[in-house]
């Protein structure tokens, strides 16, 4: 468990990358870039590979840019480092992706490679690469995201489910809310107002949520309301389907299925609504 | 905040301060609650295998709630006191019945009932599970019913806030917390009748482990330091199956075995004994099943296999790969499940294959996982008390001693409390522990407050909270303006290879003399710091050096206690005293900061076991002296 | 603006299903019709064997506009099933199309350049329906190169004129607007096809990936047929000779040329 490294054997093994980071000290500062040379353990030692959160750490531990001026180190978001918590969401060489799951040994293979990294473009930063993501939570709150059970005291077991829709069910849970399917999306747009929010289109993943409720025996209880929410302004309807969404998923969830379902309920709940009244 | 109304501050949005928050809400008191991450990302969702209940299938093969009571004591080496582990079998059931109705996504069987599958340190099939992600899928059905309580406006979330300090009036009494904001900086204080601490392990004290970044024990090591007791540090669960990467350790999850993964090494057979294998790099699909593979586990266990309990698969693997039989000759030994289809795979362990096929870019349906073990899970946690029943069997319902601290009015629940898992914490019981505290000992924080009634805190005087945010906001000045040259970041990864070194799966008394002076060293480094970054808006190295001054706290009792205790028991093997010794170590450590010195002070205090009396733990291994007292079913399914 | 703006909110979901709706139909019925129509200049051919002398597709093609010419209160369908929902489809199109931004220049997969043509498409797809109506069917000749004013009395030969920039075959402008309706045509031939496709999901009509994708190549082969019936229209138009095309289309309405179906033979020889 422990790592022996003499100088001569780590000068055989390291190489170099190259990061340009997008950086921005708060909120309504002006952004700008920095450069950063990070030695990289290449990955033969069984040691795994880096990852551009190690190389966050090591910039982190030794904030100077290549130009040899003292910096800070750049602030970013991550958890759990295994591509389930979907903190550390960012957008790399230009793409969306977790940056856990970014190893240098697939991205930057070669010394003197370069990496760049940004925040999302969505969502307001906070600082560097910490962006805000409140608003995807707010739209799980706006859209009921939840199965209205009668409270905790137990009462038995829940309703029995085939084994076919709980891996229905399973692969939407899955959802980490990380937002890439947001920041691919053409149609979701960044708002910083929050007086926005409730009419901005959704995206891919609050819809692909609204399905998992309503697929849920005691969750479709809140079918109705959640439709009113997906045939409103900014739902389901003002999705252009690029189908970006479910290109970038990391979790390679059924976006585009979601959206077509979502679809067709909202197709039915206005038609029942237009002939047998709400 | 209204003049005489009663609040409940929970810290920590993980399972269990989810669970506590959505039944301390239920029972209709205001509840704010507060986490370094948006809840959803708390680390629970880490949690992979599954949750341990006692289930009609079972049950009707001769499982009971009492067995899975008896299973997590004997895993746990006897050291937890038996009542509150009583209660949270029977409860388990009830528990996983709710998970269900809140919508997890349970397995399912072909008739629409909930699959089980087989864990470490039981012979029945007794886990519930959500593919390889059941923690992140119970996280989200916790999330969802407090997002359902936030919409009510009977939860306050403060997410990117960290909690600084608990506020102990005079009397000793909980009453609020001082918590700053990730963002703006701002340090302020909360009033609170009543504090739950569910702030999860302190994983990173060791550098690399299976925690996330957040998992440092910061808060848990806050409470110590303003006199909070915390027992039995020294023993930490180093996993078995992880794999290594250069920011964190991995988890294979357990149930890769439970659902009949098989654990070998590279080896040949000399004179009827197993020898390294003299090309053990080799492809392992040409090595022969027969003569070029050692199945050890399965050799010296041959009830358990390789479902033995985490402490005991852990250091055997750790002894093979030290007696030259690791994988290349390193610190690796196969885990292997590509005799199952790659469809069975999917289904049941899809989350963690993909891990693996993410990290390590190989296919475990094609090729076995190379895996090695990595610091897992504290058993040890804050101290907690608890109301037993007359006849011991059970917590008394609605208590508000349950699970609060030496600090009135302050509580411990899920990871960070050291109930429940004794000397080794059985795979799937962690899940189950953190729910249980939520919804069981919530309760009581409940009737604890209702008492509180008569002297809330929204009356009590605000000088008590301003000195405490002074404190805080000096502590900060000073670290910011120290220009000691010494790196936070530096200074954490030298305590973590020490703590790594000394305290995981084989400790010595002399080894762990060293690192407490190590630790010495440190905690001196730690006082001439200089902040790469000064500002005052989202200044993460402001708020990492400060932790790594609480981790040094937090190592001193894991470290201390580990030295105190002179014996081996679940997790905690010294090499210089191999065996279990009940008449003086069947015992909580239980320590106390002081301040003066920064070290622990470590006493020990008697384990209820009125239950079960203490046998000899050695799960059925050959060669072993005495057999364990309990007959165990011959028909281990695999 | 803001009463706008709640207006289009409350009726949101009601105004982008007509959207949908209206681009299927009457829209994208519409062209199916009319491109079958003037790809008659090319489909007419069929028959040559049948006339003497004439060209055939010209003659067909001022039979079918003599069809359309005579049906009653043509200006109210063309307002209303027309113009109305075209306009309507455009201007809540360009609408809807300002909402989103592109960003092919770093997702570039296929759904993501339909995504992106279909707006282009749409832009550029209402400016030549204008150029096309203001032309044609409202006379700007101020916008025809060489001047040619179309009319229904004389369809094949003046819409060729029209095309080519002069009644002697191409010019240099001629060329351009050969061109631009070439790409008007495929543009919108590709808006329709692929808003079928859109239209599917948003409707809910197709919810899994196969269906998704199956539903593709049914709307992909309606692509590619419609487009070679828009083709054949440009193509069969910019090549039309003025005189041999004039000469057709005073024998058809001299009642000298039948034409070829069996209904139509069938009703001519009712007539007579």
């Amino acid at each position: 468990m422990s790592s022996k490294n003499d100088a001569k054997g780590k000068a055989a093994n390291t190489r170099t990358v190259r990061f340009n980071i997008k950086r921005c000290d708060g909120p309504g500062q002006p952004s700008r870039w920095e450069r950063f040379d990070v030695p990289v353990q290449s990955s033969s030692a069984g040691s795994g590979s880096a990852n551009v959160i190690s190389c966050l750490q090591w910039i982190a531990a030794n904030p100077v840019t290549i130009e040899g001026r003292k910096t800070t180190p750049v602030s970013f978001d991550c958890g759990c480092l295994e591509e389930v918590c979907g903190a550390c969401t960012m957008v790399i060489n230009g793409q969306v992706r977790q940056s856990c799951s970014c190893l240098m040994d697939s991205c930057a293979p070669n010394d003197g490679d370069e990496v760049t990294l940004e925040p999302m473009s969505k969502f307001p930063v906070n600082r560097d690469l910490f962006v805000d993501r409140s608003r995807l939570f707010n739209d799980l709150e706006r859209i009921r995201g939840w199965v209205p059970i009668d409270g905790t005291y137990d009462l038995g077991a829940g309703p029995r489910e085939t084994p076919e829709q709980q891996q229905q069910r399973y692969k939407l849970s899955e959802c980490m809310s990380c937002g890439c399917c947001l920041e691919a999306c053409p149609q979701y747009t960044l708002e910083p107002d929050e007086k926005e929010w409730d009419h901005a289109f959704v995206g891919a993943a609050v819809i692909s949520q609204t399905r998992y409720f309503n697929m849920h025996a005691t969750g479709k209880e809140l079918a109705k309301q959640r439709l009113d929410v997906m045939s409103g302004p900014g739902g389901v309807s003002d999705c252009g389907n690029a189908q970006n969404c479910v290109k970038v998923c990391p979790k390679e969830i059924p976006l585009t299925e979601s959206i077509g379902s979502v679809g067709r309920q909202t197709t039915i709940h206005k038609i029942r609504e237009f002939f047998m009244g709400r | 905040m209204g003049s005489n109304e009663l609040r409940v501050i929970v810290v920590g949005g993980g399972l269990a301060g989810l669970a506590a928050t959505v039944r301390i809400a239920e029972a209709g008191l205001p509840v704010d609650l507060f986490s370094l991450v948006p809840v959803k990302r708390s680390h629970s969702v880490c949690a992979q295998g599954g949750i341990n209940a006692c289930n009609e299938v079972a049950r009707q093969q001769g499982y009971s709630e009492y067995e899975h009571f008896d299973e997590t004591i004997y895993g746990g080496d006897f050291l937890q006191h038996q009542p509150p582990v009583y209660e949270m079998a029977h409860m388990a059931p009830k528990i996983i019945d709710l998970l269900d109705r809140m919508g997890v996504p349970f397995n399912r069987t072909a008739e629409g009932m909930r699959d089980l599958r087989l864990f470490g340190g039981s012979l029945y099939k007794r886990t519930h599970f959500a593919g390889a992600t059941t923690g992140q899928q119970l996280m989200y059905a916790l999330d969802e019913q407090t997002r359902r309580y936030r919409s009510e406006g009977k939860v306050t979330a403060y997410e990117f806030w960290e909690f600084l300090w608990p506020v102990i009036d005079v009397d000793g009494k909980c009453r609020g917390i001082v918590a700053q904001d990730l963002r703006t900086m701002q340090i302020r204080s909360f009033r609170a009748d009543a504090v739950v601490i569910a702030t999860g392990g302190c994983g990173l004290v060791f550098g690399q482990s299976t925690n996330s970044v957040m998992c440092t024990g910061g808060a848990a090591s806050r409470c110590y330091q303003a006199g909070v007791k915390y027992a039995n540090a020294e023993f930490i669960q180093v996993h078995p199956t992880a794999i290594p990467g250069a920011d964190k350790l991995r988890l294979m999850s357990e149930s890769a075995r439970g659902e009949g993964g098989r654990v070998w090494v590279p080896a040949v057979k000399k004179d009827g004994k197993w020898a390294p294998h003299p090309d053990s790099g080799r492809d392992p699909r040409k090595l022969d099943e027969a003569t070029e593979r050692w199945y050890f586990l399965e050799e010296k266990y041959p009830a358990y296999g390789n479902i033995v309990p985490r402490d005991i698969a852990t250091r055997e693997i750790f002894s093979v790969c030290m007696a030259g039989f690791g994988v290349g000759g390193g610190n690796m030994v196969y885990l292997d499940l590509t005799h199952r289809s790659r469809e069975f795979l999917e289904t049941r362990l899809g989350g963690i294959i993909e891990i693996y096929r993410k990290f390590v870019g190989e296919d475990p349906a094609e090729l076995p996982m190379k895996i090695f073990p990595g610091v897992h899970y504290s058993m040890g946690g804050l101290w907690t008390q608890y109301a037993p029943k007359g006849d011991l069997k059970g917590m008394v319902k609605g208590d508000p001693r349950n699970m609060m601290t030496n600090v009135e009015g302050l509580y411990a629940f899920g990871e960070v409390n050291y109930q429940y898992h004794g000397a080794n914490r059985l795979g799937a019981n962690a899940l189950l522990s953190c729910i249980f505290d939520g919804l069981f000992c919530g309760e009581g924080v409940a009737g604890y407050v209702r008492e509180m009634g008569a002297d809330p805190a929204s009356q009590a005087s605000a000088s008590m909270y301003d000195e405490v945010v002074r404190r805080e906001e000096s502590r900060i000045k000073s670290l910011l303006s120290s220009k000691g040259g010494e790196n936070p970041y530096q200074i954490a990864k030298e305590l973590g290879a020490e703590m790594t070194a000394a305290s995981t799966v084989v400790k010595s008394g002399a080894r762990l003399e060293k690192a407490l002076a190590k630790l010495e060293e440190l905690r001196g480094r730690h006082e001439r710091m200089s902040l790469a970054d000064t500002g005052s808006w989202a200044n993460q190295n402001l708020n990492w050096a400060r932790v790594v001054g609480d981790m040094l706290a937090l190592a001193d009792p894991i470290l201390r206690g580990g030295l105190m205790r002179e014996e081996s028991r679940g997790s905690h093997y010294r090499e210089d005293f191999t065996e279990r010794n009940d008449e003086r170590f069947l015992k909580t450590s239980v320590a106390e900061f002081d301040a003066t010195t920064g070290r622990s002070r470590i006493t020990h205090e008697d384990v209820e076991i009125g239950l079960v009396k203490p046998r000899v733990r050695n799960y059925g291994k050959v060669g072993s002296k005495s057999k364990t007292k309990k007959n165990e079913p011959a028909t281990a399914s695999a | 603006m803001a009463q706008n703006k709640s207006f289009l909110e409350k009726h949101h979901f009601l105004l982008r299903r007509l959207h949908s709706l209206a681009g299927v139909v009457p829209i994208g019925v519409f062209l199916l019709f009319h491109l079958t129509t003037n790809a008659s200049i090319v489909w007419g051919a069929i028959n040559k064997g049948k006339f003497e002398g004439v060209h055939p597709g010209a003659a067909t093609f001022q039979h079918e506009v003599g069809f359309i010419h005579s049906l009653p209160a043509l200006i109210l369908i063309e307002i209303f099933g027309l113009w109305l929902p075209i306009a309507f489809h455009s201007v809540l199109g360009v609408y809807y199309a300002t909402t989103g931004k592109n960003n092919v220049a770093h997702y570039k997969y296929q759904g993501n350049w339909r995504y992106t043509l279909q707006r282009i498409s749409g832009y550029i797809g209402v400016l030549f329906i204008f150029y096309h109506v203001a032309t044609l069917r409202w006379h700007w000749t101020f916008l025809v190169p060489g001047g040619t004013k179309w009319s229904g009395e004389w369809a094949a030969s003046t819409l060729a004129a029209a095309i080519q920039g002069s009644e002697s075959g191409f010019t240099a402008m001629g060329v351009v607007v050969a061109l631009f309706y070439m790409l008007g045509v495929s543009l919108l031939v590709f808006h329709l096809a692929n808003g079928l496709w859109t239209a599917a999901i948003t409707w809910g009509l197709t919810i899994s990936e196969q269906a998704q994708k199956r539903w593709g190549y049914v709307c992909a082969a309606a692509g590619v047929g419609l487009m070679a019936l828009a083709w054949s229209a440009v193509i069969g138009f910019a090549t039309l000779d003025y005189e041999e095309a004039r000469l057709a289309e005073e024998r058809v309405r001299h009642g000298e040329v039948t034409i070829v179906t069996e209904s139509q033979r069938a009703d001519a020889g009712e007539r007579e």
